[in-house]
């Protein structure tokens, strides 16, 4: 038997006597008393003292070592040729030296870095193809219009990858080597593989489906972009898991850095080397570099960074830094409120009325 | 009675440019903390197993998620009382964000929607770094504490400090002047103005009235301050009962 309601008479639109309509819900309502708030700031500068002390530890034991390479030794001559864009075929190779003093230990990573170069310019941003990227026949031979002017070339074949973001892409090549002894130098092996994301190894960018045909077949009908020595085919020949557009030294630059003075990865130590097992060890070095990208235009510099890494990161301070100023203006905030609650608080007893 | 809804209007809280102010320079503040901090914590920084992480698309999201998590903050201590309601609403707005967020740089959207979505597995790669997170607390400490040590005061101490000071100063100046006259009650004067409602009901007398003779504004001391409104204080108000037979013996 259901329950019928007696639906009229005078009381008949009265709300159910609920909690919820009544509004006689349970409710917590928060006071901002001295008992909470006082010690609440002072478990907060705690913590920050704490976590401030324990990444500056971290960020202390990390090693790095930058050099600026624009213009130093005989990459001058480089940086000269460079100036005039029509040298831009001929090739051009320098050398730079500098010792380690203590060596890196653990995992070495090897950055290339770049000044006043701004790849969060929006316009810039924009001029890429995902879809051209993300391996779509379509819109390999058909780039969408946001790549503009890097689209099609003057005779109207499209550009692939296109936009300026790929036509930019940072093309000098280092050899790290090693002086073992003074007659005995050693190249430094590094992985050049395992460098980017997974989701944009993977997900983000994909070869066009090739079935049968080789990856330099599959791109018949474009062009690598003006500014490149090869097609994009030809990247990796070795790895055919790095060529095309899954080479991970094209993902890294495709992922625009947000600030202007960036650095990328490069390479990671191969420690499978004996003599790299524990990292890198202390001496002297060179980094024979093959020049190409210039840098004048845009008043910008270039650089190596060789850095061990903590799970934390590379060498910022300021996190740690920032976490034990603000500890101590929590802690100063905490006195200044207690000294008010002692003053005018405890019911006003400290007040002469 | 709980008359806290007039309050706002007497003290004029809410439109007065003393506010305004105070409003602007607290949005500066917050703006300035909300982008300078994750920028200087992103230069130059990198995963810890080398990757990338100071790239555009991380950066926005980090600054976008310190923005949500400090606002939600602001409306927690705006909740006065804490229903069941309000606890869905203020956790699902977070809730809801991070799957927006989610969904957005999911796989599934970038293939659907290429062009739209590039931020593909950005939420993924970023959100699981320490530091980003880390980053995002400091943000949030520096945004809200100043708040709550703010109110704290405001609400328990405000009318104890004016009380003191105002006690201060009263103290001050009583110690430099010399005593009082003594007080003798103002000389009555027998009043033969009449109300002007009883002319106005006259014929011929309406330029009379209407002229400004009448009812002008003494500046007699007032009984109840501004600030001491009984309606101001939330506290109830006292009656006095007049009976019939007292008014009808005076008249």
């Amino acid at each position: 038997m259901g329950k019928t309601k007696d639906k009229s008479g005078p009381l008949a639109r009265r709300p159910d006597n609920s909690a919820f309509k009544q509004q006689r819900l349970p409710a917590w309502s928060p006071m901002l008393t001295a008992n909470t708030v006082l010690p609440f700031f002072y478990l907060l500068a705690v913590i920050c003292m704490l976590l401030g002390v324990w990444l500056l530890l971290l960020v202390q034991s990390t090693q790095e070592i930058k050099l600026d390479y624009t213009d130093l030794g005989n990459c001058n001559e480089c940086f000269d040729l460079r100036r005039n864009v029509s040298n831009a075929v001929q090739t051009c190779s320098c050398r730079v030296e500098f010792s380690i003093d203590k060596s890196l230990k653990g995992d070495v990573f090897f950055y290339y870095g770049l000044k006043n170069f701004h790849q969060n310019l929006r316009r810039y941003m924009d001029s890429r193809d995902d879809g051209q990227t993300l391996g779509r026949i379509k819109k390999l031979k058909n780039p969408s219009s946001y790549c503009a002017p890097f689209d099609k070339d003057n005779d109207g074949v499209p550009i692939a990858p296109c936009g300026a973001i790929a036509n930019s892409m940072f093309n000098d090549s280092f050899t790290l080597n090693y002086h073992l002894s003074s007659s005995r130098i050693v190249p430094v092996p590094l992985l050049r593989t395992g460098l980017t994301w997974y989701t944009d190894k993977n997900v983000k960018f994909r070869n066009p489906r090739a079935d049968n045909l080789t990856l330099a077949e599959v791109f018949e009908g474009t062009r690598p972009p003006l500014y490149w020595q090869k097609p994009v085919y030809s990247l990796d020949p070795h790895d055919p898991n790095n060529n095309g557009f899954i080479n991970e030294d094209l993902i890294v630059w495709m992922r625009e850095a947000a600030f202007p003075n960036f650095k990328k990865l490069y390479g990671i130590l191969n420690r499978a080397d004996p003599i790299f097992e524990k990292g890198l060890p202390k001496g002297n070095y060179t980094i024979d570099i093959s020049y190409n990208f210039p840098v004048q235009h845009f008043q910008g510099r270039k650089g190596v960074v060789l850095t061990t890494l903590t799970w934390f990161g590379g060498q910022n301070h300021f996190l740690p830094i920032a976490y034990l100023v603000t500890s101590s203006l929590i802690l100063l905030t905490a006195v200044v409120l207690t000294v008010a609650w002692w003053k005018f608080g405890k019911d006003g007893k400290n007040m002469k009325e | 009675v709980d008359c806290s809804l007039y309050s706002p209007g007497q003290l004029n809280t809410f439109f007065s440019k003393k506010t305004f102010v105070r409003c602007v320079m607290v949005s500066t503040y917050t703006s300035l903390v909300l982008f300078f901090i994750p920028w200087a914590a992103m230069q130059d920084s990198v995963r810890g197993d080398g990757k990338d992480v100071a790239d555009y698309q991380s950066f926005a999201l980090s600054t976008q998620t310190s923005l949500m998590i400090v606002v939600s903050a602001q409306m927690f201590l705006d909740t006065f009382y804490w229903t069941a309601i309000n606890q869905f609403f203020l956790w699902g707005s977070i809730a809801a964000y991070l799957a927006i967020t989610f969904t957005f740089f999911s796989n599934g959207l970038f293939f659907v929607f290429t062009s739209s979505f590039p931020f593909i597995g950005t939420a993924r790669n970023s959100l699981k770094q320490p530091n980003v997170w880390l980053t995002m607390f400091l943000t949030c400490l520096l945004c809200v504490l100043p708040t709550v040590a703010f109110r704290f005061l405001h609400i328990n101490f405000l009318e104890k400090i004016r009380k003191f000071t105002r006690f201060q100063k009263y103290k001050a100046r009583e110690e430099g002047q010399p005593a009082p006259a003594p007080y003798r009650p103002p000389p009555r004067r027998v009043s033969t103005r009449r109300s002007s409602y009883a002319f106005s009901h006259s014929q011929g007398y309406g330029d009379l009235v209407t002229s400004r003779k009448f009812l002008r504004l003494k500046r007699r001391p007032s009984l109840f301050g501004r600030n001491q409104s009984p309606l101001v204080e939330n506290q109830p108000q006292h009656y006095r009962t007049i009976t019939e037979e007292a008014e009808e013996s005076q008249t």
